[in-house]
């Protein structure tokens, strides 16, 4: 079985969290409840004939109280970028977030826009958002609550690393 | 070791291994339950070999490893992790430890500690996700009504998108004349001031600038000036209980950068502050820097009033901190205000409070020694060397994370007790209007209030306001100033130089209203008009048959406005002038400022056939790379080295470099400010074959330009 770190990453509260429950225990929670440090998760998926373990790193979150640390992303395979679609703040943390990653590591980016299931109270236009997401491996709308998008990204992500050599 | 020993020591819930080799261990306290679950192998044979079985530990345990082979006495640590096993979850850290030549690994159960820090985090947090969003729909309302409200369209026109923009936000909103007086608002500006039962008088908008004045010494300035502000108002209106709100407040310009209205934003944040006050601390700190916030300070500085004994208010803001966070990102800027606030606390005594009063502001209350009850000179210079010193720890570079260096300056105001005023609010607004007058200056500087200073600032707001209506009264000339070909003494190009006839003052010179203009916006109408009138100078010259190339200097501002690549295009078709007579002039500080912006604009004006010189060559940066990078046809050696050429030896080898370099990158070299016939003779001798200066022509009026050129052209 192939073994692959994926780290998460974003600003605070944009759900990076719940995304990883979602996906490991099919569980969601509406309390916000903030994380310190990292959290790692272990899931398998098998396709076709092959068999990945994902070993999830969920890391807090990048704010003024947490700054980014690049030793985490040691021995990643990708990332996935969480920004959350009522908060426009948190995609131009995710960009500086986004150019920090570039900095230290070479892997594939993956842009979750969470909380699909709010409407998007932030004011990117669509070229915008098609820019932004064009500068990403891949780039899935999620929602951790009704579980739109979470199976398939996470699907799409093994894929993407099955392709990779 | 003994068991005993660890609990006493309070190592209870840790467990610590000798390391042998790398991977190899031995047990030396092992901590009960929990050991079991995450590292068995620990509890078997000793010396055991770690299996591996924690992703995170493995991690840790590379730079552990790295750590342990140098052997230095000191420990490194994992940070705290979270790991599901067994289906426990385990919250811990590792640290890696050298002593006396051995090396030890200690992890740490750290549950309890988990779960304190993460209340303490959450609060924070959910103010900062609270807090956010405010802003953000403040910036979005304000984008989207000035986007609507400073086009020149009639106000007709404007109403039906302007009513849907201001009922689609949950803001209160009003928009009001120049005069303070309102023009349109929505309902959420009703409802947030609405009380049951109650009609609430005087209108909210009212009621919010009286709050404003009542609350915040900056009122006066932010009108007079047509300054942006953003702060926090209480609401009090027994029997309900008060309300806090987070007001901003921005005046909105029409494209001639008229003042035409101001724009109040109002959110309801007593929720958030009710957040705050669930932790006491949180309610009078700053989040970020741990300073005492606005509220202590304005505590601070009433108790000290109460004292009766001299001091100085020292306002403090960061030079052009928003253009910081634009280049490096917010968390960068976050991370700056905070180590600036650390070095602005090592410059000051201990029993000195610095309080981060705003964004990007600062104040200090600075006593005088021996209980003096008035601010000696000598006090005062005591508050020069204080604010120089506070310059000086500010103005080392800050290196980034991503080895980038930023460098920050500082605004300073002071206000003295009790010569300047006694009371609170005037003293803040004294040491506010100082800042306001430190900001003009490049460099950092100290501005002490005075009376001259209450002087200087009408007279200021007399002269922005004439500036606003020069345009529109055709106060402003074009002089040329000629530049001449060396070899053959012919004049082959002219620099367009403004002038501004103010009546009743005369012709005022452009260092003293440029500055402003550029500060106030008023640049991009004034410069526009630059661009029309040497596009006509040009047709005239073509029409009379004396068509040489005209130049115009384009400020940082004007490099800004996204419409400017259009306007020039319009202007070179309306007038119908070959595009490759008008020349475009911006010094190496615009370039370096907004590379990428200049990159595409230079790009464009060179596919419309437009040359392109540096202006000032030499004062700016030293970097030359962008030379390659942009389309730039010459460069313009500044006056200050050619000034000394005759007796500068350094100037001479400067100037030589600058012509060698130039001809290198195939491009033409003009020396400005040549006043004698030593310094053209050592330009020419030189391969400098383009000069202005004195020496030939000082600027001159159209019409005689004009009559020179058709002097040139009959001999």
């Amino acid at each position: 079985m192939i073994q692959k770190k994926i780290c998460l990453l974003g600003a605070t509260g944009v759900g990076k969290t719940s995304l990883v429950k979602k996906y490991v225990e099919g569980i969601f929670s509406e309390k916000y409840l903030t994380s310190i440090g990292v959290k790692i998760d272990k899931k398998e998926i098998e396709l076709a004939s092959n068999k990945i373990q994902f070993m999830l790193w969920d890391i807090e979150g990048i704010d003024r109280f947490c700054g980014f640390q690049p030793k985490y992303l040691r021995g990643a395979s990708a990332y996935i970028l969480v920004a959350d679609q009522t908060r426009s703040q948190s995609l131009i943390e995710g960009h500086e977030i986004q150019q920090m990653v570039k900095d230290a590591a070479d892997i594939p980016g993956i842009l979750a826009i969470n909380k699909s299931d709010l409407e998007a109270s932030w004011h990117w236009s669509d070229n915008e958002i098609k820019q932004i997401r064009s500068s990403f491996a891949l780039s899935f709308n999620t929602s951790a609550k009704t579980g739109e998008g979470v199976e398939a990204m996470f699907t799409e992500l093994a894929k993407l690393l099955l392709e990779t050599p | 070791m003994e068991a005993s020993l660890f609990q006493a020591l309070g190592l209870v819930n840790s467990s610590i291994f000798q390391r042998l080799a790398p991977s190899k261990f031995s047990t030396l306290y092992a901590s009960k339950g929990w050991l079991a679950t995450l590292m068995p192998e620990a509890l078997d044979t000793q010396p055991f070999s770690y299996l591996q079985g924690s992703a995170y530990l493995n991690d840790f345990l590379l730079d552990a490893e790295e750590f342990w082979q140098k052997g230095h006495n000191g420990q490194i640590h994992s940070g705290i992790w979270r790991e599901q096993v067994n289906g426990q979850l385990l919250h811990l850290e590792a640290s890696a430890a050298v002593a006396e030549q051995s090396c030890y690994l200690l992890i740490h159960n750290i549950e309890n500690e988990y779960q304190r820090q993460q209340q303490t985090l959450q609060i924070a947090r959910e103010l900062l996700l609270r807090n956010d969003k405010v802003l953000a729909q403040h910036d979005y309302v304000f984008n989207r009504l000035e986007a609507l409200l400073s086009q020149n369209t009639d106000q007709q026109q404007q109403t039906g998108p302007l009513n849907q923009a201001l009922q689609q936000t949950e803001l209160g909103v009003a928009i009001l004349d120049d005069k303070l007086h309102l023009l349109n608002s929505n309902s959420a500006l009703y409802q947030m001031f609405n009380t049951p039962g109650k009609k609430t008088k005087p209108s909210p908008e009212k009621l919010l600038l009286q709050l404003f004045e009542n609350q915040y010494p900056e009122y006066h300035r932010v009108f007079t000036t047509g300054s942006s502000w953003s702060g926090e108002l209480f609401w009090l209106d027994p029997p309900q209980p008060g309300k806090w709100f987070k007001v901003s407040i921005h005046p909105i310009c029409n494209t001639s950068q008229q003042k035409n209205f101001w724009l109040l934003s109002i959110s309801d944040i007593s929720q958030l502050k009710f957040l705050l006050m669930r932790n006491e601390k949180l309610s009078h700190y700053d989040v970020l820097t741990e300073l005492p916030n606005r509220q202590y300070f304005w505590r601070h500085l009433e108790q000290q009033l109460n004292k009766q004994q001299a001091f100085f208010v020292l306002y403090i803001e960061i030079k052009q901190f928003k253009k910081i966070n634009e280049i490096h990102g917010h968390l960068v800027g976050d991370g700056i205000i905070k180590e600036l606030s650390e070095r602005l606390k090592a410059a000051l005594n201990n029993n000195v409070m610095l309080a981060r009063i705003g964004g990007t502001e600062f104040a200090i209350i600075e006593t005088t020694a021996n209980n003096s009850q008035q601010v000696s000179a000598l006090e005062q210079e005591k508050c020069r060397s204080l604010a120089s010193e506070l310059i000086n720890t500010c103005t080392q570079p800050f290196y980034l994370e991503s080895g980038q260096r930023c460098e920050v300056g500082l605004n300073i105001g002071a206000a003295a007790y009790p010569s300047d005023s006694d009371n609170a609010e005037d003293l803040m607004k004294y040491a506010d209007l100082a800042v306001f007058a430190a900001k003009k200056q490049v460099k950092s500087s100290l501005q002490f209030y005075s009376s001259e200073l209450k002087e200087a600032s009408r007279k200021r707001i007399e002269l922005e306001s004439a500036l606003r209506t020069a345009l529109e009264n055709q106060e402003f000339e074009l002089y040329f100033q000629p530049m001449f070909d060396l070899r053959d003494g012919k004049i082959n190009k002219a620099e367009a130089l403004i002038r501004w006839n103010r009546p009743g003052f005369g012709l005022i010179p452009p260092d003293e209203f440029i500055p402003m203009a550029e500060q106030t916006g008023l640049i991009v109408p004034i410069g526009k008009w630059v661009i029309r009138e040497t596009c006509e100078k040009l047709a005239a010259l073509r029409d009379e048959n004396l068509g040489i190339t005209l130049s115009i200097n384009l400020s940082p501002r004007q490099v800004n406005d996204r419409l400017l690549l259009e306007f020039i295009t319009t202007c070179i078709a309306e007038c119908n002038v070959p595009p490759n007579q008008l020349e475009l002039e911006l010094t190496e500080g615009v370039l370096i400022d907004n590379f990428t912006k200049v990159q595409y604009l230079l790009d464009e004006v060179r596919k419309l056939g437009l040359s392109i010189s540096i202006d000032d060559f030499g004062t700016g940066y030293s970097s030359l790379s962008y030379l390659q990078k942009l389309p730039i046809d010459h460069l313009k050696i500044d006056r200050s080295f050619v000034r000394d050429l005759s007796n500068n030896d350094n100037d001479k080898a400067l100037v030589l470099a600058v012509i060698a370099m130039a001809h290198s990158l195939k491009l033409q070299v003009i020396a400005e400010g040549v006043e004698t016939l030593q310094q053209k003779d050592f330009l020419q001798l030189n391969h400098c074959y383009t000069a202005q200066g004195y020496l030939f022509s000082r600027p001159i009026p159209f019409s005689q330009l004009t009559v020179l050129l058709a002097a040139q052209k009959k001999s």
